[in-house]
């Protein structure tokens, strides 16, 4: 939110349609996102919230429609791609860090390559960014020498390093013990309030109803419900998302 | 080899000094031989020299070429695709002897005018297209070894597709191809004897020349044998302790 209290509209999607052959994963789904806002994205399984997700950096392209990412249109165009790709970020259900690199490297490496930073300064901005996620001390280890939920905050460091507009999270919480849920859960929480604009897939509704600005309910390809967390976790108005909220509250 | 695992950088540090000294150094113990290995011991260690040569040169053309025609043979574009396998097809489902025999009858009379290979030149580029096919399998094996993760993660973070191969995919792939591409230089080595076949006055052919001077053939190609098994123990030690190196971060 600007200091007017005007929103600053950084995602756009209009009549975005995908099909993976002849199964339709996304129907003609539109929604803006606003600068600093948080948005959790619900639904179902297959409902297409990855799709959805992973179209926004061109992961997935899709067949029709508009992506406009801040006032960057999203086509075959590469320098649009990778203008796009240096303002969003991603953070995937299975962290993927570089396992032939030190956790130290895994950060400073796309500062290096794609900002063109010296060594030094992007090794120095890593290490900040450690101790931000509070890992400072593992910067030497390698990826396999550290746990799941310590795997992903150095994950959501690495996307930071690239000091990115908008960051994406596909179910960042999905792949990990329920010990270690909570800690990626704070380094989360941080950043929401720090005003970066986030998209979150998950299926953590605690997590969604306490940070998320604003809940998408996704079900068989198009956004369902789009509101405030009070209202969908309160009174959704679809009887889809009614059903989806009481599996979830009584656990899968 | 234990000590190759825990100390890989010395071990490879010791493997290139050792065999620096046996090939410069080996003539002065040889010569205190008995005839006919003595008065021979020059000819050895220029035979040795030459061995290695091959093996050295073949063994780096043929890994760039294996790292080539491997991404070619992934490659989207069909044309590329059909070349590497054929380039493949061709050289496994033919002799090695064959082809070191093709290059040096065919290459002149293909080559323009005024460029004039030497024997050993014509050895090297066969043997480098030799071990570049098989090099080829295994950088492919390798490259699809890696998880579609890794390069997602790159993407995302704004690599190019050039930076993402250079950065992550090779190195990754690497790891998985190394045992069978250091297998592929041990059999090069030993390979390397059949350009005796042109003339290249290798060490097999030190030691055919000896023993027919000599008429001593037992003692002559038991020296012979056992320059190889110093060379290729000192390869398989370098390369062993590459893997070493490599294997960081893998596990733990
Ligand atoms: N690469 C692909 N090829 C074919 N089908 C795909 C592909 N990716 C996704 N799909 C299909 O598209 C549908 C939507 O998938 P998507 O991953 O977006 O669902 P999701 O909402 O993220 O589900 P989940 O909660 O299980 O992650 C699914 O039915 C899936 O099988
Ligand atoms: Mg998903």
């Amino acid at each position: 939110m600007s200091s007017d209290g005007t929103l600053r509209t950084i995602i756009e999607t209009r009549k975005v349609d995908k099909r993976f052959g002849t199964f339709h994963a996304l129907k003609d789904v539109s929604a803006t996102f606003y600068e600093g806002q948080v948005t959790a994205i619900v639904g179902p399984s297959g409902s297409g919230k990855s799709t959805f997700l992973r179209t926004l950096n061109r992961l997935e392209t899709h067949d029709s429609g508009e992506i406009v990412i801040d006032g960057i249109v999203l086509n075959d165009n590469l320098k649009n791609l990778d203008a796009i790709r240096r303002e969003v970020g991603m953070v995937f259900q299975s962290f993927n860090l570089f396992s032939h690199l030190s956790i130290l490297r895994n950060v400073a490496l796309a500062p290096m390559r794609v900002r063109k930073m010296s060594r030094e300064a992007a090794e120095s901005k890593a290490l900040n960014l450690l101790e931000r996620v509070g890992l400072k001390n593992q910067a030497a280890k390698y990826p396999v020498q550290l746990s799941g939920g310590q795997q992903q905050r150095v994950a959501i460091a690495r996307a930071l390093a690239m000091d990115p507009k908008v960051l994406l999270f596909d179910e960042p919480t999905s792949a990990l013990d329920p010990e270690m849920v909570n800690e990626v859960l704070a380094v989360m929480r941080e950043l929401a309030y720090s005003g970066i604009t986030m998209l979150v897939v998950t299926h953590e509704m605690g997590f969604a109803r306490e940070v998320a600005d604003r809940i998408i309910f996704f079900d068989e390809g198009v956004i369902l419900e789009d509101t405030t967390p009070e209202s969908f976790f309160s009174n959704p108005d679809h009887d889809r998302a009614k059903a989806f909220l009481s599996q979830v509250r009584h656990g899968f | 080899m234990n000590w190759t695992r825990q100390y890989p950088g010395w071990a490879m540090f010791a493997a290139m000094i050792g065999l620096l000294l046996f090939l410069w150094g080996m003539a002065v113990p040889l010569a205190a031989a008995p005839a006919p290995i003595g008065p021979a011991a020059e000819q050895f260690a220029d035979g040795a020299r030459i061995t290695v040569g091959l093996t050295l040169i073949a063994g780096t053309a043929g890994v760039l070429i294996g790292v080539l025609a491997g991404l070619g043979k992934l490659s989207s574009f069909w044309p590329l695709r059909w070349l590497c396998d054929s380039y493949v097809w061709l050289i496994r489902g033919t002799p090695l002897l064959l082809q070191i025999l093709f290059v040096w009858l065919a290459f002149p009379s293909i080559m323009p005018e005024g460029i004039e290979l030497s024997d050993f030149a014509c050895a090297a580029i066969a043997l480098s297209l030799n071990i570049g096919a098989y090099n080829t399998e295994c950088v492919r094996a390798g490259i699809l070894a890696v998880p579609h993760g890794q390069v997602e993660a790159a993407r995302a973070l704004g690599l190019t597709p050039l930076q993402t191969f250079m950065d992550v995919v090779l190195p990754q792939s690497m790891r998985v191809a190394l045992p069978a591409l250091a297998n592929n230089l041990a059999s090069l080595v030993k390979d390397s004897s059949l350009a005796y076949a042109i003339s290249v006055v290798e060490l097999t052919m030190v030691g055919y020349r000896v023993q027919a001077e000599s008429y001593q053939p037992i003692p002559v190609f038991i020296t012979i044998a056992a320059i190889y098994l110093i060379l290729t123990t000192a390869f398989t030690t370098l390369t062993a302790a590459l893997e070493a190196q490599l294997d960081v971060g893998q596990k733990r």
